[in-house]
């Protein structure tokens, strides 16, 4: 997690990653030479796909095929979420769920995308649960584990500062335990969502009709090579928008107390 | 004058014994400094004595009451760290120990303030604890102990980690604060000078395992400088004897 305060200070060349636009431009007009040099099958020219993604745009397909993978992304991770926070809200009521916590992430994290993948299909066949379910099972550990991580993490002392002024229960939980773990929280989520989407667009390979992974994998059968590149950069799009606008947005506003001067509230009792 | 703290042959054991019947009475409106050397168990005792902690054996009673973990013990702690939430403002730290006493939204809000006012932080209610001095965060943990208006109100060391200057204007204030309010005080210091300066009885812990070494009182009768040579030679005694 980065502290620097947001924007201040920033020259305009770091915030147009210059450098990084210089080598994106070596690296298109090299992508250019090459496709000229292999053909459009193997590699479509750098036009070639943007003209793909002028047509998408047009045609809509970008936000149908966007808007299903999102659905299914956001129906996987949701769930994963809430029983990620139903887990640490027992890890903090009750310690020893901590262990059961730990051994479930550690099996879960050491079990492929595949098994799942495969897993659902037998369970789900065709349908729009199959890549919901991949997600959801690829997004728990990693929630939980950060969750579980953050909870375990609540300074003791502060802790005991309530015990101390005789905080009740939801007291310290609202006051001393939910604002300690919820700088975990975020990161867990940020990590979780990118995960989530490059898993569940793989899982769209397999029996679905929508979506950034079935448009891929059908443009590759039809042998438009420049509508996978297309997608690919969607992918990368959606990847890059939901980094800096939502996630970027959220973890501010929950660590503001370490830059902010003064806490500002609407509703101030007077 | 009423007695109002009594420790009675508290002992604790740890891996180690770190409190061996340790006895004192503390009356209404006291200041009792307890000095002792380092790791001799100051900081234990004050956890019992606040309900943190359980003792061994003996017993803490508070207002005829006896102290347990869970009871509805009525002290406010000062630690030697400021202890306050970063994420909430100094008026709102404050105000959050006050929802336990049954007051209203605004009114603990007011309290809150007021507290703030009351130890020189005003103006400064909705800065974050990180924005303002260590001398102010400590200032802030004290109103907030203070705000719970505890019957006893216990300071570990509080002005540690404050520069000379800082706590020279801190140990003026806790001494008005003790004059204005009348509250009873039990604060844990390293520096003899401190505790001549501000406390009206001291008491020297042995090395540990911890027993009242010597109990002085300090309400002028003595010359300071004549204490502060004997409490000093006691610290260096207790020291050496340290295993
Ligand atoms: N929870 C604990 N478990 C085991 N030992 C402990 C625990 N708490 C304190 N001790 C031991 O008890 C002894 C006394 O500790 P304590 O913090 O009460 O000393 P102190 O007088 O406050 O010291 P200082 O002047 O350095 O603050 C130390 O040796 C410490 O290691
Ligand atoms: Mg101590």
């Amino acid at each position: 997690m980065t502290n620097v305060s947001p924007g201040r200070g920033r020259r305009w060349s770091d915030l147009l990653h210059l450098p990084t636009l210089l080598v994106l431009l070596a690296v298109g007009l090299v992508w250019e030479a090459l496709s000229r040099r292999y053909g459009a099958y193997i590699l479509p020219s750098p036009v070639s796909v943007l003209a793909g993604i002028g047509g998408i745009l047009r045609s809509g397909d970008l936000w149908r095929h966007t808007g299903a993978s999102l659905y299914r992304i956001l129906i996987g991770f949701g769930s994963a979420l809430t029983l990620a926070l139903f887990m640490g809200f027992l890890t903090s009521l009750w310690r020893p769920a901590r262990t059961v916590v730990h051994d479930v992430v550690t099996i879960l994290n050491s079990t492929s995308v595949f098994v799942w993948i495969v897993v659902s299909l037998i369970w789900f066949g065709l349908t729009d649960l199959a890549p919901m379910f991949t997600t959801f099972m690829i997004t728990l550990p990693v929630l939980a584990a950060n969750i579980v991580e953050g909870v375990e993490n609540v300074d003791r002392r502060l802790l005991e500062m309530g015990q101390v002024y005789r905080l009740s229960g939801p007291e310290r939980f609202r006051a001393i335990i939910i604002p300690s773990t919820l700088p975990y929280l975020v990161a867990g989520m940020k990590v979780g969502f990118g995960l989530a989407l490059k898993v569940s667009v793989v899982a769209e390979i397999f029996g679905v009709t929508s979506g950034i992974g079935y448009i891929m994998n059908y443009s590759r059968e039809i042998l438009a090579t420049q509508m996978v590149f297309v997608w690919a950069l969607v992918m990368i799009g959606i990847m890059l928008v939901t980094d800096k606008l939502i996630f970027e947005g959220i973890s501010r506003r929950v660590m503001r107390w370490q830059y902010s001067l003064k806490s500002s509230r609407w509703a101030r009792p007077t | 004058m009423a007695v109002q703290l009594e420790v009675f042959k508290v002992g604790k054991t740890y891996l180690i014994p770190v409190l061996d019947g340790v006895s004192f009475e503390v009356g209404e409106g006291e200041f009792v400094c307890l000095l002792g050397p380092n790791g001799c168990g100051k900081t234990t005792l004050l956890r019992i004595i606040s309900g943190l902690e359980v003792p061994t054996v003996g017993h803490v009673r508070l207002d005829g009451q006896e102290v347990r973990p869970g009871a509805q013990n009525h002290v406010g702690m000062v630690f030697q760290e400021d202890r306050l939430l970063p994420w909430m403002s100094l008026e709102d730290n404050v105000a959050l120990v006050l929802n336990p006493l049954g007051l209203e939204g605004v009114e603990r809000q007011a309290a809150a303030r007021r507290y703030l006012r009351f130890v020189g932080l005003q103006g400064f209610e909705e800065y974050y604890p990180l924005k303002v001095s260590g001398g102010m965060r400590q200032r802030a943990a004290i109103a907030r102990a203070l705000a719970v208006e505890p019957g006893l109100l216990l300071m570990d060391e509080p002005f540690a980690s404050l520069d000379a200057q800082n706590r020279r204007i801190m140990q003026e204030e806790v001494k008005r604060i003790w004059a204005e309010t009348g509250k009873t005080i039990l604060f844990v210091t390293h520096s003899i000078e401190e505790a001549v300066a501000i406390g009206t009885s001291l008491i020297m812990f042995t090395a540990r395992p911890a027993r009242v070494r010597e109990r002085i009182a300090n309400n002028g009768k003595h010359d300071s400088r004549e204490v502060i040579e004997r409490l000093n030679s006691m610290i260096m005694e207790e020291v050496l004897r340290q295993p």
